[in-house]
Formats: C-alpha cells, sequence, structure tokens
C-alpha cells in the first residue's frame, strides 16, 4: 500500500474518470449549476455592501450650515465691507476648528444689509471692489457687477450670489454656503 | 458562443481553465479535501475586504483611530464590511487548524509532499502574523495595548530589541509603528501569502489529494472523480457555509470591537485575540529569566516539530495506526492549546478586576464613538474627548477658576474649595468652622463670620440649621425634612441670629450671601457673573467678575460644573 506515497503526477490517458452515461452527466450538470449559484452567493457578500460602501457619502443631504457671526450692525454701510467668514470644519473624520470657511461683502441696500458671495458666479475667481467706480469687478474675466450685485458686464451668466443674512440685537449673521458656477440659475453646491 | 471561440483563438483562456479544472481526483471526491478551497476562499475575501476597508482607513497615529470609527459608524455598511474582515481572520485560524489536522491525519506531510507541508506551515505563520499586524491597525485601546504586549515579549528576548525597535520604527509606539504594521499587513503578507500559495497549489497539482490510506492503486483509479465539477461542488458548499456563518457571526456581534482611541497615558486590561490566549496563558507560568521559555523556546520547539515532522514519522506505511507516534504528538499538542486557551479564558471569566475594566472600557469606547461622530479633532485619538462639553468645561475651570478653587481634587487653595460643594455635610463643617482652608480660611478678607462651636450649637441643632439652609436652595437640591427645617428655621431667626447677616429672601441685600437659591446652578453662576452683587458678597468680593470675560453660556456651564459637585445624599 506505501505505493500511493510514490504517485507521480496524474496520469490521465491511462483512464477516463468521467462516466458517460446520461445520469452521470446530468448530475454533474447539477453540481456545475449548485457551484455557479454558490459561487455568485459567495461573490455577493462582500460585493453587495460595497456598493452603497464605496459611494458614501454621496447623494446624501448635507447639512445646513449654521449662522456665522461676523459682528456689529454699526459696521456696515453702502460701502461694501469684506468679511471672512470663520466655523469649525468636518472633513469626513476630522473636525478642524475654526478655519476659515470663505469671504463675503456686506453691504446696505435701501437700508437692509444684504450679503455676496465672494465667489464670482462665472468661474469662482474672488471678486474686488472698486471704491472709485463702486463696482465688484472679477480679476479673472473682467465680469463687473454694480454694488447691488447686478451683472454690468462681462461673463458671469447671474447675479453675484446673496448670503443669507441675519440680524439680531444689533449683531449679523451670515450663513455661508457655495453655489454652482456658470449656470443661470443659483444652486447651492 | 463565438464570441467565447473569438476570446480562446484570441488568449487560450479556456483551454488555461481547461488546465486547472480538468484534474482527476484520486479515489474520487471527498468532504476532507475542502480545507485548502475553504481557505483561498477566506484569504480572496479578506483581500477584498481589506481593499474595501482601505477606501476610508487612514494609517497614521492621528487618524487611524477617527478614520476607523469614521467607517465603521458612519459609512453605509461598513461595520458589516470591517465586521467581516475581522471575524475572517478568525475563520482563516480556525480552518488553518482544521486544514493541519487533516493534513496530518492523512499523513499528507509525508514524502513526496514535504514542500507542500512546509509551504503549508509558512502560510500559518503568516496568517498568524497578518492577524497580530491587523490588530493594531484601529490604534484602539485593545489593538494597542495587546500589540504592546507582542513587541515587549520580542524586545525581551536575548538579541530582540533591535528587532522590536525596527519594527516600531522607534523605541516607542508612534506614526511610525502604524505605517510599519500597514505597510505589512497590506503589502508585504499578503503578497508573500500569495507567492507561497502559489507554489503550494503547484505542488498539490504535482503530487494530487492523498487519499485514504487503505484504498488499492486500482480501487483509487476505478473510484477517480473530476476535479471540475464533483470536488469543486462540495469545496464550493464549504465555502457557502463558511461564508454564511460568518456573515451570521458578523450580524449577530454587529461587526467588530472598536475601544476608545489608543491612550499611552490609560491603563488598559489588554488581551490577545482568541487565538494567540494560549500563549498570554503560557507566559504567566514562566517568570522572570524563564520567561523565555514561554515566549521563544516552547513556541520554537512546536515549530521546529512540524517542521520536522516528515522525519519524526519513521512509520513504512501512511495508515494512520502505524504513525502513532506522529499522531500523538501533534495531538497533545492541540490539547495543549485548548487546555491554556479555556485556562486563559476561565480566569479571565472569574476575573473580576478584569470585568471591571472590559466595562469600564465599553463605556469609554461608546462615549468616544458617539463624540467621533461630530467629527475628530485633527489632533486625533483621544482628542476626540475635546467634544464633550463637559471636557471643554474642565478646560474653562482649569484656565480660569483652578488658581484659587480646587475641584476633583485639583487646584489652588486661596478660596473654598468644590469637592463634596454644597451638600449637607459641607455646609455642617462650613457653619462649624468658616476659617478652615477647606472654606474660606485662603481668603483674605472673608473673615466676618465666626466658627460655631459644639457648646453654641450641637450637632442635632445644626442638622436642623443645615436642613434649613438646605431647603433655601429649592428643588433643584432635592427633597427636605419640613419639621427639621423648621426647627432650623427657628434657629436660624433666634437663637443662632444668622438672618443679622444673611437674607434668606431673593434680591434683599444683605451683610453676608442672600441664601435663597443657595447651591443651585443659577445661584452659582451669579456668583461667577460677579459676586460682588450687593445681595452676594457685596464690597468684599475677592473674585473677579467673569461677565463679559466669559460668555453667559460658558458660566452657565461653569456654574452647572460646580453644582454637580454636590454628592447624593
Amino acid at each position: 500500500m506505501s505505493s500511493s506515497d510514490d504517485r507521480g503526477a496524474p496520469d490521465g490517458a491511462a483512464h477516463d474518470p468521467e462516466d458517460r452515461s446520461p445520469e452521470a452527466a446530468s448530475r454533474r450538470g447539477l453540481l456545475k449549476l449548485g457551484v455557479g449559484v454558490l459561487g455568485c452567493g459567495l461573490a455577493a457578500i462582500p460585493a453587495a455592501p460595497a456598493v452603497g460602501y464605496l459611494l458614501y457619502p454621496l447623494g446624501r443631504e448635507r447639512a445646513v450650515g449654521a449662522f456665522l457671526p461676523v459682528g456689529a450692525r454699526t459696521q456696515f454701510s453702502a460701502t461694501p465691507v469684506r468679511i471672512d467668514l470663520h466655523a469649525d470644519r468636518v472633513d469626513a473624520w476630522s473636525r478642524e476648528r475654526d478655519v476659515k470657511l470663505g469671504s463675503c461683502w456686506v453691504v446696505e441696500v435701501d437700508g437692509k444689509l444684504q450679503a455676496f458671495s465672494t465667489a464670482c458666479p462665472h468661474l469662482g475667481c474672488a471678486v474686488d471692489y472698486e471704491p472709485g467706480e463702486a463696482k465688484f469687478k472679477c480679476p479673472c474675466h473682467r465680469s463687473a457687477f454694480t454694488a447691488t450685485g447686478v451683472v454690468e458686464g462681462g461673463p458671469s451668466p447671474r447675479p453675484l450670489d446673496t448670503l443669507e443674512i441675519e440680524e439680531k440685537d444689533g449683531l449679523v449673521a451670515i450663513r455661508f454656503q457655495r453655489f454652482r458656477q456658470g449656470v443661470p440659475h443659483k444652486e447651492p453646491v | 458562443m463565438r464570441i467565447l471561440d473569438w476570446i480562446e483563438a484570441r488568449t487560450g483562456l479556456r483551454t488555461l481553465m481547461g488546465h486547472a479544472l480538468n484534474e482527476e481526483v484520486e479515489g474520487g471526491a471527498r468532504v476532507q479535501y475542502v480545507f485548502g478551497s475553504v481557505l483561498t476562499y477566506l484569504f480572496m475575501q479578506q483581500v477584498v475586504l481589506g481593499i474595501l476597508l482601505g477606501f476610508y482607513y487612514s494609517p497614521s497615529a492621528s487618524a487611524a483611530w477617527a478614520s476607523t470609527a469614521y467607517l465603521n459608524d458612519q459609512v453605509a455598511a461598513g461595520w458589516f464590511l470591517r465586521g467581516l474582515h475581522h471575524h475572517g481572520s478568525s475563520a482563516m485560524v480556525v480552518a488553518v487548524i482544521l486544514h493541519m489536522l487533516q493534513v496530518v491525519w492523512a499523513g499528507a506531510y509525508r514524502a513526496p509532499r514535504e514542500v507542500n507541508w512546509w509551504t503549508g506551515l509558512a502560510m500559518g505563520g503568516l496568517v498568524l502574523a497578518f492577524a497580530l499586524t491587523g490588530y493594531l491597525l484601529p490604534w484602539d485601546q485593545k489593538g494597542y495595548w495587546a500589540t504592546q504586549v507582542a513587541t515587549g515579549i520580542m524586545g525581551s528576548v536575548p538579541g530582540g530589541e533591535p528587532m522590536q525597535q525596527a519594527i516600531q520604527g522607534g523605541p516607542e509606539y508612534g506614526n511610525l509603528t502604524i505605517t510599519r504594521f500597514y505597510a505589512l499587513h497590506v503589502f508585504v503578507l499578503p503578497i508573500s501569502l500569495t507567492l507561497l500559495l502559489v507554489g503550494h497549489l503547484a505542488l498539490f497539482r504535482r503530487h494530487g489529494v492523498t487519499p485514504p490510506a487503505g484504498l488499492s492503486a486500482a480501487e483509487l483509479k476505478r473510484k477517480a472523480q473530476p476535479f471540475w465539477p464533483n470536488q469543486l461542488f462540495l469545496d464550493v458548499l464549504a465555502m457557502a457555509l463558511c461564508g454564511a456563518a460568518l456573515v451570521l457571526l458578523t450580524y449577530q456581534t454587529h461587526g467588530a470591537d472598536l475601544f476608545a482611541p489608543a491612550d499611552p497615558a490609560s491603563n488598559f486590561v489588554a488581551r490577545p485575540e482568541w487565538y494567540f490566549l494560549f500563549l498570554y496563558q503560557l507566559l504567566k507560568y514562566f517568570e522572570g529569566p524563564l520567561q523565555i521559555v514561554a515566549t521563544v523556546l516552547l513556541p520554537g520547539a512546536v515549530a521546529v516539530t512540524l517542521f520536522a515532522l516528515p522525519w519524526i514519522d519513521r512509520a513504512k506505511t501512511r495508515k494512520a495506526s502505524s504513525r502513532w507516534p506522529v499522531l500523538t504528538i501533534v495531538g497533545l499538542l492541540m490539547a495543549g492549546v485548548t487546555a491554556l486557551t479555556g485556562i486563559a479564558m476561565a480566569e479571565d471569566a472569574a476575573n473580576e478586576s478584569y470585568q471591571h475594566g472590559l466595562e469600564v472600557a465599553e463605556k469609554e469606547s461608546a462615549q468616544a464613538r458617539a463624540l467621533a461622530l461630530l467629527g475628530v479633532p485633527v489632533a486625533g485619538g483621544v482628542a476626540v474627548f475635546d467634544n464633550d462639553p463637559k471636557n471643554q468645561t474642565r478646560k474653562l475651570f482649569k484656565e480660569h477658576c483652578a488658581t484659587c478653587h480646587t475641584i476633583e481634587g485639583k487646584g489652588g487653595a486661596e478660596a473654598p474649595s468644590f469637592v463634596d460643594y454644597g451638600g449637607r455635610a459641607w455646609l455642617t463643617a462650613l457653619i462649624r468652622d468658616p476659617g478652615d482652608k477647606r472654606f474660606y480660611g485662603g481668603t483674605k478678607a472673608h473673615k466676618t463670620m465666626e466658627p460655631l462651636s459644639v457648646e453654641a450649637v450641637s450637632d442635632a441643632e445644626l442638622a436642623a440649621v443645615v436642613e434649613y439652609v438646605h431647603s433655601l436652595g429649592g428643588p433643584e437640591l432635592g427633597a427636605s425634612d419640613a419639621a427639621l427645617v423648621a426647627k432650623g428655621k427657628a434657629l436660624w431667626d433666634g437663637k443662632l441670629e444668622c438672618s443679622s447677616c444673611h437674607e434668606v429672601e431673593a434680591g434683599k441685600d444683605s451683610t453676608g450671601p442672600t441664601l435663597a437659591g443657595r447651591g443651585t446652578a443659577a445661584w452659582i453662576a451669579r456668583s461667577i457673573a460677579d459676586s460682588s452683587a450687593k445681595d452676594l458678597y457685596g464690597d468684599t468680593a475677592e473674585m473677579p467678575k467673569f461677565a463679559g470675560k466669559l460668555s453667559p453660556a460658558e458660566i452657565e456651564a461653569l456654574a452647572q460644573y460646580v453644582a454637580e459637585q454636590r454628592p447624593r445624599e
């Protein structure tokens, strides 16, 4: 019986292990089907949950940012003032404290405060204010806006984007948001 | 089928598949041959799951725990995939042991399959190395402390210290430890295992299965079946059972543990994963200079024995009955490992301090993970506890109050201590001796209240007065004994003349603090905001005004923190 230990490579030519009868063939067919079905089931164990996993967090509603305090009402007038907006920022698992999220221009229009995002609606460059001409101008592609944000020239497809603003007890707070660039309607991103 | 023919003509893929699958299984397909296939399946699944985890995991001391908590607690199905990967490693260890036992039972380590046996042993070692390196990666308390033990053992072996430092990236754990373990776990070990697996499979194809020893050559030929589909079906069925068990286990345990972030300054009840418990237990029996017996000599002897098994086996035939020495050795080995594991588990189950430590650890873990949902501060790891408003208040207290006031055992003595602040016992001690260090002894101006000796007021009378003062705090401080309060009020107004300095109605100015609402968070908040108010300490106030310096919310939080020091009575 020690011969089985010294067995070399299988010698398939000497013997055909496959039973050629129709019953055996159908049994083998069933086994093949079983292998296929079970194999697919096994592949699905990691694959099925992986789809939603890999796409996270796309398509999830993002939390609306809070109103960020920017100072006293008295510091604003008909001349636009540039204000930096600071808040905590969560990036996936980490939280940065008090980082600059972006900037906005705050200006009084007809006695009411308005805040404009500094991002040009065309391609997102930061617009400057020219006090001499009383205009907002984009340094990249020459879009120009009036002090109330209306397009006066250049490629910008829409007026400057307004940000939500809140006044309470003489203090001003602004909600920072970014909007899609290059489209005629303001859409938050 | 024309597409398949086209592909076959260009690539020869079908021929290749044929080579892989058309193999004759001598003596027929058998259930005992499935373990190698199950291991291959488990390894492949671990690779897929590992890659998936890599989409969210970040290997650094500051981000490892935070990213693991994010992937486990926030990412869709993250807990499930991580749990499968975690339990998958246990499943691999179990399958390695079963595979090895089957090989030993069948005598498949014997000539001409020695190299199969050795590559298999090497792969078994790699599976353990995978487990060890993977355990540390979440950088949580459990992984951190358990792995400390493993590298500590490495360092305690003669000549092992340079090795320990090399694998840690220095004398201590840090970023370099995590990047090293990561590179080993994710690149070095999988590539090594894959190469060994290829060799192992090639050798297996060369020598074929090791059929039962009792069958004659003619019988083996007669009973032979094709690998595809007969044996493969059994293999896939076993894989499916294993996969189903893993899914079930993962659901039942809701994935893998994630303890609080690694804190080198803490003490944690470290235990290795269950398959290393026997080594952990063995270590308990060999102390001091004998430690090397448990860490190197015995495990080394076992490894050498297993390696030398083909030579230890002197039997003429492969029959189990003629190989009893080898089977006894391996059997005793398994019995020893099982016994040690069982003892380790039983000892832990009966160990109250360990069980208590686990409870504390689980509480801490729940707290850390809840706080991590807000985002972990970029400092990472234990900085997650900074998200706890209480911790922020503690920081505020340390910054603004602790120079003079003591709280939770730490702080100055220039002003009243807040240890057990505001309860009945505290009031009793205060009225007996306001000049004590614990109360106003450290202040400059608050010396006007006279101590009350036992001759002046008996303990029973004082208890009544204290009950009365306590009741002035209102319902926030809990119920009062009405009879005692009435008795106390009589003493207060009459014999003791307390009312000559202290008013008890809100808003009334008095020499000493007005005691309406005393001890409530609101009353403490007013004292913090401005203790020089006419109805508080007036002109004698020494504490700076914090109104304007701190926001009302901060003052409120501090007051709440101080009020919480009142012991439950």
